[in-house]
């Protein structure tokens, strides 16, 4: 038992050895050994070649995008370099062409910069009411105004009146038809020779006060005009500097308008009362004229913000009205107008004339009027309508300086459809010494344009 | 009312006419009041405020885009000559106009 035990280990065991213990290989000759060795040798070394070359690769590759990016710099800056000679270069090129004066300008497409011819102006329709007489519509003016600019200082400007009217024959008896009118009401050359001067010439709206300059039409929110501006002429042919003057940054200024013109004449060359002729003298003959008037104006505009300011003027004329020369014309006026806020103005002048004469001596005709203006906006009603309404009220008065006198009332609305399109009303209260002013219901549609 | 014949027509529309400067007064209290009428502070106006100054003086606001930009030339050299405004003032309400009226 003890052997066939001894002889099964043994046997156990070799073939546990033959498992576990490597098969030896076939036993392999030294040349083979050597030539594998030598192939193994060889490969290594290739491999090494390999990547020997494989790091020379990638320096050479590195130091190429070294230049590259070195070369993109160098783009880069003289793209730099060149955009800013191009834009020397264009500097240059448009102070050159500003030097050049082209013998024939060509015009650029569409509306020209350097001449420009617009139309503007307003228009009025009324219906009228007199206590004692029937009612009527009237055309009541139509004012275009044509602006005409050729460069930055240089305009032309013209304005007409133009009215409808029933035709009456020379004895004043009513005719059939009617005729339509055509009154220029001013028409000047406009010359701006620095900040601060400005040459006005031809048919001027005189600066005496401030309405004939901005009370036309649709900015009058009272259909007609004050009373005593019947004692003043509102235009005359002649030459006026004007300007004005900033007084710091606030908006305050003085402005200052001095002028010559033909002035007030005489409708027969005499200085009597009655031949005294506001309005007619244009140059023309006959010149029963002697002289003509001067006249200017100086104002001081005070504003402490937008909407709430103070403007006080005051202005003269004078000058010799008769043929001889012997009997002067003079006027003085104050103006003045005040705004307290976007919703509340008021306004008015005091006008003073004296007129010498050859049969009455110096005779006086003076007038006053204050209106003022409440937009219904400022109560921020809940009703549109009423926030466009702006109640009106106007006291004028004028004496003839011969004996006749009228006060007036007038108690009105505006409602403003568009800011430039406004229905009118108004009724005015008359007491006067001329029996046929009566009081008058106005309505009127006026426009802007 | 012995003294009622005192009320002439004419005498009552003078009262109307007080009556009615009173209310305005009244209302223009209450606008100042609401408003507060502060002091603005220094500095160089712009071309709207300028508008707003000199502009809504005479008329209601004409808007921007209501002309072009070469016809607000014109109109602003009429304006300058009329209402006798500074040049840099007339410059500026100008530069204002034509910025805003998108043609």
């Amino acid at each position: 038992m003890r052997i066939h035990s001894l002889i099964f280990g043994i046997v156990a065991t070799g073939c546990a050895m033959a498992v576990v213990l490597p098969r030896s290989a076939e036993a392999i000759t030294d040349e083979e050994f050597r030539a594998f060795q030598q192939q193994t040798q060889q490969e290594i070394q290739q491999l090494q070649d390999q990547r020997k070359q494989d790091q020379q690769e990638i320096e050479q590759l590195k130091k190429k995008v070294g230049d590259t990016e070195q070369k993109v710099d160098e783009t880069q800056k003289s793209a730099v370099e060149t955009q800013k000679k191009a834009e020397d270069a264009q500097k240059t090129a448009t102070e050159a062409a500003a030097q050049v004066q082209p013998v024939h300008p060509v015009p650029s497409e569409g509306i020209l910069a350097t001449h420009n011819f617009s139309l503007v102006g307003d228009a009025e329709v009324q219906f009228v009411k007199s206590e004692g007489q029937h009612s009527a519509f009237l055309l009541a003016d139509y004012a275009p105004i044509f602006l005409y600019r050729a460069g930055d200082n240089v305009l032309f400007e013209a304005g007409f009146d133009i009215g409808l009217h029933n035709n009456f024959d020379s004895s004043g008896t009513r005719q059939a038809g009617s005729s339509t009118s055509v009154d220029l009401s001013f028409a000047t050359l406009d010359y701006l020779f620095n900040d601060y001067v400005t040459l006005v010439a031809g048919d001027m709206l005189l600066p005496l006060g401030t309405y004939s300059e901005r009370g036309a039409g649709w900015l009058n929110k009272i259909p007609d005009d004050p009373l005593p501006r019947s004692v003043l002429p509102g235009s005359g042919i002649g030459v006026q500097l004007r300007g004005s003057k900033a007084v710091g940054d606030s908006g305050q200024m003085v402005t200052y308008a001095i002028y010559g013109a033909n002035g007030p004449s005489s409708t027969n060359g005499t200085g009597m009362a009655s031949a005294l002729d506001l309005d007619g003298n244009v140059g023309d003959t006959p010149n029963w004229h002697s002289d003509p008037s001067a006249g200017g104006r100086v104002g001081w505009f005070i504003p402490w913000k937008a909407h709430y300011d103070l403007e006080l003027g005051v202005s003269g004329q004078a000058g010799q009205w008769d043929d001889a020369g012997k009997r002067l014309w003079s006027a003085t006026v104050f103006d003045t107008a005040l705004h307290l806020s976007p919703y509340f103005e008021v306004k008015g002048e005091y006008i003073d004339t004296w007129v010498q004469t050859d049969d009455i001596g110096t005779f006086h005709p003076w007038g006053w009027w204050v209106q003022a203006g409440y937009k219904l906006g400022a109560l921020d009603l809940d009703f549109p309508m009423i926030n466009n309404v702006e109640l009106v009220a106007r006291y004028d008065t004028v004496r003839d300086g011969l004996g006749a006198r009228t006060e007036r009332e007038t108690l009105g609305y505006v409602y403003y459809l568009t800011n430039t399109l406004q229905f009118e009303g108004d009724y005015e209260f008359l007491n006067s010494s001329d029996p046929t002013q009566k009081n008058t219901l106005i309505l009127q549609l006026s426009y802007g344009f | 009312m012995k003294r009622l014949h005192l009320l002439t027509p004419r005498r009552l529309t003078s009262l109307a006419i007080v009556a009615v400067g009173a209310m305005f007064v009244g209302a223009v209290a209450v606008t100042i009041a609401k408003d507060g009428g502060t002091t603005p502070a220094r500095k160089k106006l712009t071309g709207a405020e300028l508008y707003a100054i000199n502009c809504n003086r005479c008329h209601a606001e004409r808007y921007a885009t209501e002309r072009t930009a070469a016809q607000w030339k014109s109109i602003m050299l009429h304006m300058r000559v009329r209402a006798n405004l500074p040049a840099n003032q007339a410059k500026a309400i100008l530069k204002y106009l034509q910025e805003d009226c998108g043609n």
